[in-house]
């Protein structure tokens, strides 16, 4: 059914969705019934053939093959995309509350489902580190807290989660996936079904790593390094499953964001009148695009190595490092899929808050790109002190170069804000805190890069410290300033900014008294993934670990004002930060049909023309048929 | 309609002074680290630790000038000190100068940590490698969870602790038994990952004296995450002199 189909059918609807029923979250419950049943006859079926037990890793990875397709399948994928395919008539998508409950092809939907399953995938990934500070609160927590197993279980699933279950999404699939055909100026992505998919590939994968210790756990870190990965728990086999299920779902939502942006802007959407943000998901997207593929083969033969004897990298005839060149072949320039939206956020927001341009625009478009082009070619800078001298140079010079495009985005963000009249919002507040937690994470990014340093510094808690700034300090902060910033788009109601402007100083000061110190643990010969240190660690490791729990506690504020402003919030105008983005020429909260059918959008000039008597960029135009 | 235009040049000056304060204040701090240095007890990390020291002090700089910018702009332009609601008269989308500046400083300072620390630091690891005249040679086996050294020329085989006389280059050859290892000894500047099925080699010149009990930095510690034991895979070290070892070896070899 055409888009447009579903346009008219809403249009010529009573306007108003229904109100809330129970019925409603019947196909949520159905996927779930599926998914287990489907789960479990499968894998005691596997397990009765194989003369095993149901938690061993052959049962648990086909009973997980048939719970995902049970679980999408029970979601309406069947009815809404499947059963048309086999010669059935497919079911119409439905424009009310009820499309948040099940598969639907509108991606502000799914958008929606994304913030909500980001908020819940942060909650325990977060308690996951909360019990990881508490470990580390003395140097032997192991008699009265987890023991070293269970803590190496822990970090495993707190950083897996919070990197592919949080950070790969946060941006890109909550704010992304809604805003992106709201800034095109067009009604849908170009594949709207398998965008709706992607979502409901998150919450089985999810599952299933948090689930792993229930088949015996995984102790590698969310690496799966083998030999280690073969050799340490069966819950292996959900790690590699569910990582490999959420880079799918990364995949298919980038399809769709490069496929959009390439083929359906609006008229008079030159390159150079793409959005900031646009370019920012455009570059995210290419680099999944691209660099997945290998490392999804990577994490198969690891998975293979394990439940079907191959020896990839396990055994006599194994080699080991070959997985490490597969995994971060992806996994390095994963962390431009997290922060190139987040940099292409804050020009998008700190231009409105400081009614300016962005300065250097394409300066920092060629920035974003700089890093998509070098980001894939620097993973081995992941294992410098595993490979020969000769790759060290090469790597290490690459790796370094980055930090040239990089300073392109400051430049353009400090020559924006230079000059302006900026509203410190909590959002712009938000936005420029990331900006000063990415500074110590980038120039810190330069001491793993050289490999004299990174000699001593590889697997130490100056890499934590490291990489917490970039993804916790950036990523995260500006996630807060994009939900705040658009709230009033989606829900029609403004954020509480009293307690939204507390929380972003509660954050800034507890972050950094976390991870600051880390810095200083790295350097003084604390290493990396370990549940019991020495006692001349002991002092940062308690301060550190107060600290932390301040700042987990602190996010119970932004969770409790999404929540209520979502439903009390005060009511929004149609454009509250004055902001000459497409986004906002559409009323609040946004209805199903953005753009009515028989009007098209024309761009004719930039969307960060804030000068006084600026004309409008965007005209309306009835559309022409047969277009 | 506003008509007092922002006197660009006069903030800049307000930023300089800024400037001119934070700098000294951070090299400060930075000075402050740098001089709690934990133990350089090797050739090696001298190297590794001056170019970690050197990346300090340039961070810091580079940290000043670009995030008091950032606070200073925040407040310097912010809408609350213009008296009407106007958009900012300044609507320039570009401004060259800057953008070469900022472009030449980029390049350079990059270029410049390519050279050094980057090749320099390099070039002197191996340069100490290749020079390394009569090394001695232990062979390291990492397995789950404990450390084994032998002394293939000196008679001495599977120990736990390491010994190392003092100024005299030792080659570790590290094999492993089992998962991916990595060999550290933090106050050694260096570590090399074990890896299962090859052999690797690690060059590690001890200048100082001592042992895991005088100072914790001179200890092995498995630094690549192998399993439940990780944690607990170290091994006592003791860097002693000449004649103190050829005693050890004396009262350990067959």
């Amino acid at each position: 059914m055409a888009t447009s189909d579903v346009q008219r059918h809403a249009q010529n609807g009573n306007g108003e969705s229904d109100s809330f029923a129970l019925s409603m979250i019947w196909p949520m419950v159905r996927a779930g019934l599926w998914g287990f049943t489907a789960y479990f006859a499968v894998a005691w079926i596997t397990a009765m053939l194989a003369h095993t037990v149901i938690v061993n890793p052959l049962p648990a990875t086909l009973g997980y093959v048939a719970g995902l397709i049970g679980w999408i399948m029970g979601s309406g994928i069947w009815e809404g995309w499947i059963r048309r395919a086999f010669g059935g008539e497919e079911a119409p998508a439905l424009t009310g509350v009820e499309r948040y409950f099940r598969f639907s092809s509108d991606p502000k939907a799914t958008a929606t489902r994304y913030v909500v399953f980001n908020i819940v995938a942060f909650l325990f990934a977060g308690l996951a580190a909360m019990m990881i500070r508490i470990q580390l609160l003395t140097p032997d927590s192991t008699k009265w807290w987890l023991s070293e197993i269970h803590y190496n279980q822990t970090f495993g699933i707190h950083g897996l989660m919070m990197l592919l279950a949080v950070a790969a999404s946060v941006i890109v699939g909550g704010a992304g996936y809604y805003l992106l055909p709201l800034m095109l100026g067009v009604r849908n992505v170009v594949y709207p079904k398998l965008l709706g998919l992607s979502w409901w590939l998150l919450p089985p994968a999810a599952v299933a790593v948090f689930m792993s210790p229930l088949i015996g756990g995984f102790q590698t870190g969310w690496w799966g390094y083998p030999p280690l990965a073969q050799n340490s728990g069966s819950g292996i086999v959900f790690y590699a499953l569910g990582a490999a299920t959420l880079l799918t779902s990364s995949v298919l939502g980038a399809i769709n964001v490069v496929g959009t942006i390439v083929y359906m802007r609006a008229k008079g959407m030159s390159l150079g009148r793409i959005p900031m943000f646009v370019w920012g998901l455009f570059a995210a997207a290419t680099i999944m695009v691209v660099s997945a593929p290998a490392t999804f083969t990577g994490t198969l033969m690891d998975l293979s190595d394990m439940i079907l004897g191959s020896h990839f990298y396990t055994g006599p005839g194994g080699h080991p490092l070959a997985y490490d060149d597969q995994f971060w072949w992806l996994f390095h320039p994963e962390v431009y899929v997290f922060v190139l939206p987040a940099f292409a956020a804050w020009l998008e927001i700190l231009p409105t808050a400081a009614q300016r341009p962005v300065f250097a625009r394409n300066w920092a478009i060629a920035g974003i790109l700089g890093i998509t082009m070098i980001g894939p070619m620097v993973g081995v800078h992941h294992f410098f002190t595993a490979v020969s001298p000769a790759r060290m140079p090469i790597f290490m010079t690459l790796t370094e170069t980055i930090s040239i495009p990089s300073g392109f985005v400051f430049l353009s963000a400090l020559g924006t804000l230079w000059g302006g009249r900026l509203k410190l919002s909590s959002p712009a507040l938000l936005c420029l805190m990331a900006m000063m937690n990415f500074l110590i994470g980038g120039l810190t990014g330069i001491f793993n890069a050289d490999v004299p340093a990174d000699l001593q510094l590889h697997n130490t808690y100056w890499v934590v410290a490291h990489f917490h700034y970039t993804i916790l300090g950036s990523v995260i902060f500006t996630w807060l300033a994009v939900l705040y910033w658009w709230f009033p788009k989606v829900t029609g109601r403004m954020v509480n900014e009293a307690w939204a402007k507390f929380h972003a100083w509660w954050f800034f000061v507890f972050f950094n008294m976390t991870f600051l110190p880390m810095f200083y643990l790295g350097i003084d010969g604390m290493n990396r993934r370990i549940a019991v240190y020495l006692p001349y660690l002991h002092s940062v490791n308690f301060f550190v670990s107060i600290s932390a729990f301040f700042l987990g506690a602190g996010f119970i504020i932004p969770g409790v004002n999404l929540l209520w402003s979502a439903f009390r919030g005060s009511k929004a105008t149609q454009n509250p930060w004055g902001s000459k983005s497409l986004e906002w020429h559409s009323v609040s909260p946004t209805p199903y049909t953005v753009f009515p059918e028989g009007r098209e959008v024309v761009v004719v000039g930039p969307n960060d023309n804030y000068a006084a008597g600026a004309s409008e960029p965007f005209v309306w135009v009835p559309t022409t048929p047969g277009k | 309609m506003s008509t007092k235009k922002e006197n660009l040049w006069k903030a800049f000056g307000g930023l300089v002074v800024i400037w001119v304060i934070g700098m000294p204040i951070g090299e400060y701090l930075a000075a402050r680290l740098v001089h709690h240095w934990p133990l350089m007890g090797s050739l090696e990390a001298h190297i590794t630790g001056d170019a970690t020291t050197y990346l300090i002090w340039q961070a810091v700089a580079l940290y000043v000038l670009v995030g008091t910018t950032i606070v200073y702009s925040a407040i310097r332009f912010s809408a609350s000190r213009a008296p009407d609601a106007e958009p900012p008269p300044y609507q320039a989308r570009s401004w060259t100068p800057f953008i070469v500046f900022w472009l030449g400083m980029s390049i350079a300072i990059n270029l410049a940590n390519t050279i050094y620390p980057g090749m320099v630091g390099l070039e002197q690891l191996w340069a100490l490698q290749l020079n390394a005249k009569n090394p001695l040679v232990v062979d390291v086996t990492a397995q789950q969870w404990k450390w084994t050294f032998s002394y293939p020329k000196q008679g001495v085989t599977d120990v736990s602790q390491l010994v190392v006389p003092v100024g005299r280059p030792v080659e570790f050859v590290l094999r492993s038994k089992d998962v991916e290892h990595d060999f550290w000894v933090p106050a050694w500047g260096v570590k090399k990952d074990v890896i299962p099925n090859e052999i690797r080699h690690l060059y590690v010149t001890p200048t100082v004296l001592g042992s895991t009990a005088t100072n914790p930095m001179i200890r092995v510690q498995c630094s690549l995450i192998c399993g439940n034991g990780h944690p607990m895979m170290r091994a006592p070290v003791q860097v002693v002199t000449n004649k103190g070892f050829k005693a050890w070896v004396a009262s350990n070899s067959f």
